[in-house]
């Protein structure tokens, strides 16, 4: 093996990466904030939704967590253009990795949900507040803190399943990797650079989800 | 239009499918074995054994916190740097067994973990050495520990293996593609990969369920 590493040919274009890095985080935070809503919706279906509803949000929880969010990203990119929905490449990644969250986060949400002891909720019933209330004045003061860990968990799992938006051309951090490799040929050094700044960024963003736990949920966490 | 339900639709998409399990099985189980090295070489204290701890922690946080895409690439081209002339096949494999090693030695960490502190005292105070400890004392007592979660990362590694398709791997998201590409219909290649995914996942997941009540429930002492 006669492979000597030239580092300088890429140094260049670091900055291009860094960038790249923070498209990452951005479909990490705007497929997470979808994903949230869809999965606060789909707990209060499932905690106090009729028969029907619960199992729409089970077969969609269990469907789009038991399939690969490549497949349903694949699936989404090819079949809406066909009934007359263009979607671009980053608007269909974020469509599908905002659906896949959904699945994932109703789960969350839903076992959080569900440790509220059932005394507590049937006073809110007593009282007359509609279910929307009780899940903002009775539940969520509840849960925020214990449901915050495994949340920001899997923030960081979403931040990482970015990765793949680069299969459909986005311009995230690996998508722009490829970029590089295919101008310089240097694909050791440009996927080892791209390697420790994806292994930086999550460790910035476990750092800043431990603060935020800390300071506003009062959440003792450490940076795993 | 081609019929798109014909036997040798069928026979491809299986074809695929089983070089998924096998892919994600081999990979895991490889791993299984290399991660629970791993963390018995992070239990170890002497002061031999701690550049072996050091690159197994370095080892375990980098490859937790790398996108398989990326390491799949990385390997893909360092073995065609290196002048390996390796399959497709064994690539992908090598990439996800650096994953499942990683992964899994953290939930096999703590499977040692919940051993008492005292059975690994007992047993050195009957003069063990590890290897023994660990067949005659921990692997009985923390295997119960483990296998649920490595059960539950295997159901996630085949998942993940979709990505493997990017390095040309003829698995089953590149099947569909494949079959996208000769001109079936995309709902109907695509759709079928995920309802397949999803016949290979459900099932495997019941059965997760199951063995952690099962094994879960036994350890109530």
């Amino acid at each position: 093996m006669s492979y000597t590493f030239h580092f300088g040919q890429i140094v260049g274009d670091i900055p291009y990466l860094v960038g790249g890095g923070l498209v990452s985080l951005e479909i990490a935070l705007l497929a997470f904030c979808g994903g949230m809503v869809l999965g606060t919706l789909g707990a209060i279906g499932t905690s106090f939704g009729g028969p029907l509803v619960r199992r729409i949000v089970r077969a969609y929880v269990v469907f789009f967590t038991n399939t690969p969010q490549l497949v349903q990203i694949f699936f989404l990119f090819f079949v809406l253009p066909q009934v007359g929905i263009l979607l671009g490449p980053f608007q269909a990644v974020l469509l599908g990795m905002t659906i896949n969250a959904g699945a994932y986060l109703t789960e969350i949400q839903r076992a959080g949900f569900g440790s509220v002891r059932q005394t507590e909720l049937d006073a809110a019933a007593v009282l007359g507040m509609s279910t929307w209330q009780s899940v903002r004045y009775v539940i969520l003061p509840h849960v925020v803190s214990t449901l915050f860990a495994p949340l920001s968990n899997h923030f960081i799992l979403m931040v990482l399943g970015t990765s793949m938006a680069a299969v459909f051309g986005v311009e995230e951090l690996t998508g722009r990797a490829y970029n590089i490799n295919a101008q310089t040929f240097r694909s050791l050094e440009i996927f080892s650079v791209t390697a420790v700044l994806y292994v930086a960024i999550t460790l910035l963003a476990s750092a800043v989800l431990v603060v935020l736990g800390r300071t506003l949920f009062r959440v003792r966490m450490r940076i795993v | 239009m081609q019929n798109f339900f014909t036997f040798y639709n069928a026979e491809f998409l299986l074809d695929a499918m089983l070089t998924t399990l096998l892919l994600s099985a081999l990979g895991c189980g490889i791993g299984l074995v290399v991660g629970f090295g791993l963390a018995v070489v992070r239990r170890t204290r002497g002061a031999a054994s701690a550049p072996l701890r050091v690159v197994a922690i370095l080892f375990v946080e980098l490859f937790r916190r790398i996108p398989f895409l990326v390491t799949l690439f990385f390997t893909f081209y360092a073995t065609q740097i290196a002048g390996f002339d390796a399959s497709v096949f064994s690539i992908a494999t090598i990439s996800v067994c650096v994953i499942a090693t990683a992964f899994l030695s953290e939930i096999v960490r703590a499977g040692l973990d919940s051993v008492h502190p005292n059975q690994w005292d007992s047993a050195a105070v009957a003069n063990f050495t590890l290897m023994q400890t660990l067949r005659i004392v921990v692997i009985p007592q923390a295997w119960k520990v483990v296998l649920p979660p490595a059960f539950g990362f295997f159901l996630l590694f085949i998942k993940d293996s979709a990505l493997a398709s990017q390095i040309g791997l003829v698995e089953l998201t590149y099947a569909g593609r494949e079959l996208n590409n000769r001109g079936f219909a995309p709902i109907l290649s695509f759709g079928s990969i995920l309802l397949l995914y999803f016949a290979l996942s459900y099932p495997l997941t019941l059965l997760g369920r199951r063995l952690e009540a099962r094994l879960a429930g036994s350890r109530h002492h």
